[in-house]
């Protein structure tokens, strides 16, 4: 009886660090998925809000309607007075990349900030489609006892046609 | 005792990061589905070309030539491609003429639509999902599940403020006809400026009925690059309304009252037509050819802003629109109104479509018509418009454009 209670506590003892790196790891990978679903999210929002833009010139760094979509899908609010839905994504790290099909590779390529390309303010049209990213890629730090981890870099993307003017 | 919790420690511990990420894969299968869906239906133009055309641009979301096209399980997995344990398939998008059919939960039932019915676009999205910690329990043996997604998009309803469309007006030939205003489909309008006296401009060859029309005033005065009057004509003419963030210089409203572009005013028919009416139609010319015509020699810094326009890749003068195999560049959506008697104040009835053809035995239209004549086939609103704005006008009918459905 008491051979067989000391069993169960040497096998609590040897099982409970386990245990908690387990429940720490599903916690953490959690944390992770949780976080790259809403970064995935808010890109794909803000493709689709600078999808339907009008008037978006995609080639001015400053441009309003692009400046208050990032925004507002980044803080919540146009003017960028919101807090940060997440923690240090700030939108200059917020990268809309602009692209037109090419009807004799038929594939899609960059487009060019400039005229025959998609500078609309010096007579270029419309891109055809939008990849929305975060070139850097926005660090998650997983924190589980035990093990030293590097920061995994979440980068997801998000293609959407352009369908504004 | 915890060797016997282990299986219920795994099946919660699946909860936590298989569902996880089952949810996140299903959120980034519907984002790849939205994005395919969206691209397909633009290019749903009523034609019997158009299942192609959409098909080709639905991929395109998924096309990884540069790296960027839509993925899942952490953008690290291609759809259509098998990898190891998971597979998936290349989603092709499955078009319907109505949303009931499109929408239906019954896959099989519905038959789907022909290019020139196809209105909306449905696309089914499925791909293998791997499976960590309920792979190791019996359920969840075979290490991987199945996650489905699924979108639908298509033309919305008819707008009431439409954007980047052609600001011409005509004259509606029948107002109470709500469908086409009196316009009768795959029938050749001439169009000509409207002018006063005689004499009155005649049809050209094929298009026996003329059709007056004007310009609808949206220059922008405020304009800071390509100011002058007649290279904002010419671009207007050769992409539509041009794009801008007020909506007065880049939108047209039904019911909203509109004045002539104050300069193309109309003049006595045994004058020329205004020099703007010319840029206007050497902008229209833009979708038959890449040359500028002479006439069009004189507008401001013209060889800076043509080399931006590609012609229509179908130039076909064409009887019937199914026929039309092409990229809807020739294809104008404008305004019908009242009566363009009074320019002054013109009300909007609606927007309706037209395919802009050659001229008779020749490649392209004539921006140096001296009646500022072309001809156009009248085709409806098959297409949809790039952008727009429900505003809470009452129209049975017209060009909407594409949404997201499902």
């Amino acid at each position: 009886m008491r051979r067989a209670r000391g069993s169960t506590t040497v096998e609590t003892i040897l099982f409970v660090p386990l245990l908690l790196l387990l429940l720490m790891g599903t916690f953490e990978l959690g944390r992770l998925t949780y976080t790259y679903y809403s970064l995935y999210k808010m890109l794909y929002t803000l493709a689709r809000y600078a999808g339907a833009a009008q008037g978006a010139n995609f080639c001015d760094p400053e441009d309003a309607t692009l400046q208050a979509a990032k925004n507002f899908v980044l803080t919540g609010s146009e003017d960028g007075s919101g807090e940060p839905l997440l923690a240090g994504l700030t939108p200059d790290r917020v990268e809309i990349r602009i692209e037109r099909y090419n009807a004799d590779s038929g594939e899609l390529e960059p487009c060019a900030c400039a005229v025959p390309g998609c500078d609309t303010a010096n007579g270029g049209l419309a891109p055809d489609y939008l990849v929305v990213s975060v070139p850097e890629g926005y660090a998650v730090q997983l924190r589980i006892p035990y093990l030293a981890l590097s920061p995994i870099p979440l980068k997801p993307q998000v293609r959407l046609p352009y369908g504004g003017t | 005792m915890l060797v016997l919790l282990v299986p219920v420690l795994f099946g919660l511990m699946g909860f936590a990061v298989d569902l996880g990420r089952l949810y996140l894969i299903r959120g980034e299968l519907k984002t790849a589905a939205n994005a395919m869906a969206l691209a397909a239906a633009a290019q749903l133009i009523g034609s019997e070309a158009a299942l192609e055309n959409a098909g080709n641009a639905a991929l395109l979301t998924l096309d990884q030539g540069s790296g960027f096209g839509n993925r899942y399980n952490f953008g690290m997995l291609q759809l259509g491609q098998s990898t190891g344990l998971l597979s998936s398939e290349l989603p092709q998008p499955a078009y319907f003429s109505t949303l009931e059919a499109a929408a239906s939960a019954d896959e099989t039932a519905v038959t789907e639509a022909s290019g020139t019915e196809a209105r909306y676009a449905r696309v089914n999205v499925s791909a293998e999902a791997p499976l960590l910690f309920w792979s190791l329990l019996s359920l969840g043996a075979e290490r991987k599940t199945l996650v489905r997604a699924q979108a639908v998009a298509g033309v919305s309803a008819p707008l009431c403020t439409a954007c980047a469309i052609e600001p011409i007006a005509v004259a509606a030939l029948d107002p109470e006809d709500t469908t086409h205003f009196g316009f009768t489909l795959n029938t050749k309008y001439t169009f000509a400026y409207s002018c006063t006296g005689t004499p009155s401009p005649t049809g050209l060859s094929g298009a026996a009925q003329v059709l007056p029309y004007v310009l609808l005033d949206h220059y922008n005065a405020e304009a800071e690059t390509l100011a002058d009057e007649q290279t904002q004509l010419y671009r207007i003419g050769a992409q539509g309304l041009l794009p801008s963030t007020n909506s007065a210089l880049a939108c047209i409203s039904i019911n909203a009252e509109r004045q002539i572009w104050t300069n193309a005013a109309p003049r006595a028919c045994s004058q020329v037509v205004v020099s703007q009416v010319t840029s206007f139609l050497c902008g229209l010319a833009t979708r038959f050819s890449a040359e500028t015509p002479e006439a069009c020699a004189g507008v401001p810094e013209i060889e800076s802003v043509a080399p931006a326009y590609s012609p229509d890749t179908d130039l076909t003068d064409l009887e019937e629109y199914a026929a039309y195999a092409g990229n809807a560049r020739r294809v104008i959506t404008l305004a019908v109104v009242d009566s363009i008697a009074n320019t002054s104040s013109m009300i909007v009835l609606g927007f309706r479509q037209f395919l802009v053809e050659p001229n008779p035995n020749d490649v392209t239209i004539s921006p140096s018509d001296r009646y500022g004549r072309f001809v156009a086939l009248y085709i409806g609103y098959p297409v949809p418009v790039r952008q727009g704005r429900f505003d809470g006008c009452q129209v049975a009918a017209g060009p909407g454009k594409v949404v997201l459905h499902q």
